[in-house]
């Protein structure tokens, strides 16, 4: 068998959420060369895999990574879950690699438990990639607030991170996490 | 098989300064961002004054910008200076084309490096 180098491919990770989908590609786990949010209104499903399919075009990605919505402790609704394995499809037709990693997984690979908040997991992401991401670190949130429409593009750099850490056993070093100010 | 280098990297060069394509079209001297947009999803290959003009936007070199492209182009200056090499070494060996067989070599052998590191 073959074992691929996740870390030498393009990494397209794609969130999707309730407003369209958050999306980032990542070359080498340290170039962020593309991040972003789509707000989507009107016909979501359609709009998503369009944006999907541009992305995959543009970028010619080695791997796609989604958020695995078959896992036990999933909450995603079924437009989710059907826009995802449609996703999948699309991906396994332009015989591109997939990986499915739950939110959990996530959190695992990259602080080493899955305790950690959105927040928590933005704040870090933001301090690794201060340039790209620091001025996007949406406000904490308020039991009264809404999600932060930005918070897609940190779930999508959050999957393309994992994808790259997965199965090395390494993780964010502490240092990164250390970066940040103490008001955040 | 590691994925190859993007032709360009204007777009998070860009996204990282905060900068529309609007933004970025009107330093260039454009009227709008269309061009910018082109340029960004390798539909465009930019001029030599918008390569340079994306230079000092970004203060980052044309290479590191353009490195798919660089890359690519590199590839044909290395084949071609094999060539090269092949045609200098069939001449009558004088002073001159001793230099040049040394210059022809030198750069095919750089690239090589280059492609092949150890």
């Amino acid at each position: 068998m073959i074992k691929i180098n996740t870390r030498q491919l393009r990494v397209l990770a794609v969130a999707p959420s309730s407003r369209g989908l958050g999306f980032a590609v990542l070359e080498s786990q340290e170039k962020l060369v593309d991040w972003g949010v789509k707000s989507i209104r009107g016909d979501k499903k359609t709009a998503c895999l369009a944006k999907t399919v541009e992305l995959i075009q543009t970028y010619q990605p080695g791997i796609i990574v989604l958020d695995d919505a078959s896992a036990p402790t999933s909450r995603r609704s079924p437009r989710i879950r059907q826009l995802i394995s449609e996703i999948v499809a699309v991906a396994e037709r332009e015989e591109i690699k997939v990986l499915l990693l739950s939110r959990e997984r996530v959190k695992k690979i990259l602080f080493g438990h899955d305790q950690a908040t959105k927040q928590a997991v933005a704040e870090m992401l933001a301090a690794r990639f201060p340039h790209e991401l620091g001025f996007r670190l949406p406000p904490k949130r308020r039991p009264w607030m809404s999600e932060d429409y930005r918070m897609d593009i940190f779930d999508a750099v959050a999957l393309a991170i994992a994808c790259g850490l997965k199965g090395t056993g390494n993780r964010i070093p502490p240092s990164d996490t250390a970066l940040l100010p103490s008001n955040l | 098989m590691p994925s190859p280098q993007l032709p360009n990297y204007l777009r998070s060069h860009r996204k990282r300064l905060a900068l529309s394509q609007d933004d970025v079209a009107f330093l260039l001297g454009l009227e709008s961002g269309a061009k910018v947009c082109r340029d960004e999803r390798f539909q465009r290959e930019p001029s030599l004054q918008a390569a340079l003009a994306y230079e000092a936007i970004f203060q980052t070199p044309v290479r590191v910008l353009f490195a798919g492209m660089y890359r690519k182009e590199e590839d044909k200056v290395v084949e071609r200076a094999k060539t090269l090499r092949f045609k200098v070494a069939l001449q009558t060996i004088t002073r001159h084309t001793e230099r040049k067989l040394e210059s022809a070599g030198r750069l095919a052998a750089l690239a090589e490096a280059v492609l092949n590191p150890r």
